[in-house]
């Protein structure tokens, strides 16, 4: 310590460690929270952007549209600060968020919007055979979805699902940009404070653990959907 | 069911189209196409590609929306036209009248993520909430008759295309329907083995199924069905028993596409 070269010393990684690891957590806080939640907000945005009521299919588009186009810090930046802005002006404290509401809430309604398109393909990659023997058999548009269309999209949407997933970890990053207390904020502080760049480099060891892991499990996911659809041997 | 119902239903059609007509933009697919199947029937319908042959066995199950005519399926009326616009009954209503048809395709549409077993059973299970046990013992009674009963346990992508086809049929007949509805069955399938599809058809007509079936197969159509319908362009140009149809037809359109196919 003391110096400015890289210094993974059992005795100075031991000081960052705590620190790092109370990040980490707040890290897969974000992760796992935002996954839980817009996992399944995408389905009903995904349901909506293909409906055959235009009202529903334009208001699921435009969702889509404005947080895929935007920048994921600005509508973080508008969660946070413009809400407090907002609940200031109009003296309504309801609007005011808390660091870790608003990048919960900003995430998980950006990521339910990619991965309402990821659904919304897998969905109009099926074959419209599907749905016409599901017609001839008796089943309703309802029913069709859920039981014949939904269950054969799943293995195709695996692997697009997988990338967003990876890309969450490191998109939990910018919750630094408002100080919650995450990962990457902690390293760049410990950094600062010593001076030192090794924390950073700890904090991609973290990130890293992370997303090998995630890599693993959407593998073994990959093989057990996919089960149907090998050829006999 | 007693014998008086069924006598009066026997006189009636199955399947009454009236005066079809559909057009897909400029193309007046069907030009007022009227065609009934009676109990008991198998009427195969031949002709061209583009002639409208499946676009109007499409019609009787509401894959395809007529622009106007008049479809009723055992004297229930699907659909009927007023006043120059059609009306078709309310989505639930047509759903239970549809459930006395069943389709078999060109291409199988067997349900990926299910067993061969669980396709056949899902839809009496599901959607007319039959007994489980007694819709699986009677799934292994057709995997049995289209002889894949090993294959129960199956995915439709660890089967041939003919298999595909026969547990596409057992599918079909687990409905218990009034008619079966074949839409160019053996058209997706290598020569070699079209012949395993069309012995489980053959069986069925033998069995006094009721079937209409539109096909290239022209020797078959002549052995199974009892009655050919020829069309061409939008329009129905000849019917009759296969054996004047094939060896002496009316219609010099008729000659001169059995001239170009057999």
């Amino acid at each position: 310590m003391g110096n400015r070269l890289v210094d993974l010393s059992a005795e100075y990684v031991s000081t960052l460690l705590p620190g790092l690891l109370r990040g980490l957590r707040e890290t897969l806080l974000i992760f796992s929270l935002t996954l839980l939640l817009s996992l399944p907000l995408g389905l009903p945005v995904a349901l909506g952007s293909i409906s055959r009521f235009w009202p529903v299919r334009i208001l699921s588009r435009i969702y889509v549209w404005l947080f895929r186009g935007t920048p994921l810090m600005l509508q973080l930046f508008f969660f946070y600060y413009g809400l407090g802005i907002l609940a200031n002006t109009y003296e309504m404290p309801c609007l005011r968020l808390n660091r870790f509401s608003a990048v919960i809430l900003t995430f998980a309604l950006n990521y339910a919007a990619y991965f309402a398109e990821i659904y919304r393909a897998g969905i109009q990659s099926i074959d419209r055979g599907q749905y016409e023997a599901a017609k001839t058999l008796g089943f309703s548009r309802t029913r069709t979805m859920f039981r014949i269309i939904i269950p054969q999209t799943i293995r195709r949407i695996i692997p697009p699902v997988s990338n967003e997933t990876i890309t969450l970890v490191k998109d939990t990053a910018l919750a630094n940009v408002i100080a919650v207390p995450e990962l990457l904020k902690v390293a760049k502080d410990a950094s600062n404070r010593d001076t030192n760049p090794s924390a950073y480099l700890l904090a991609a060891g973290g990130y890293l653990i992370i997303t090998f892991v995630l890599t693993v499990v959407y593998q073994r996911l990959e093989k057990r959907f996919s089960r149907h659809e090998q050829e006999a041997v | 069911m007693t014998a008086i119902v069924h006598d009066s239903t026997d006189a009636r059609p199955i399947v009454e189209l009236e005066d079809i007509h559909k057009r897909y933009g400029d193309v007046h697919a069907l030009r007022g196409v009227t065609l009934r199947v009676a109990r008991g029937e198998h009427v195969a319908i031949i002709g061209s590609s583009g002639s409208g042959k499946s676009t109007l066995l499409r019609c009787v199950n509401q894959l395809e929306v007529i622009d106007s005519g008049r479809i009723t399926i055992n004297g229930e009326v699907l659909a009927d036209t007023e006043n120059g616009r059609v009306r078709y009954l309310p989505e639930r209503s047509i759903r239970r009248i549809l459930l006395q048809t069943a389709m078999v395709f060109q291409h199988f549409n067997l349900f990926g993520h299910l067993t061969c077993l669980d396709n056949i059973t899902i839809a009496p299970i599901e959607i007319k909430k039959e007994d489980p046990g007694e819709v699986r013992d009677r799934a292994f009674g057709l995997l049995k008759m289209v002889g894949l009963e090993q294959k129960a346990k199956a995915y439709p992508a660890q089967l041939s295309g003919g298999q595909k086809q026969r547990i596409a049929i057992a599918r079909a007949l687990a409905m218990r329907p009034s008619i079966l509805l074949f839409d160019e069955p053996t058209s997706a399938l290598d020569p070699e083995i079209t012949g395993e599809v069309l012995r489980v058809i053959r069986d069925l007509a033998a069995q006094g199924y009721t079937m209409a079936l539109v096909t290239h197969e022209m020797g078959f159509a002549r052995e199974v069905a009892n009655r050919v319908v020829f069309m061409d362009e939008g329009r129905i140009v000849e019917e009759g028993i296969p054996d004047k149809m094939f060896d002496d037809p009316d219609s010099e359109r008729l000659g001169l596409f059995l001239q170009a196919v057999i």
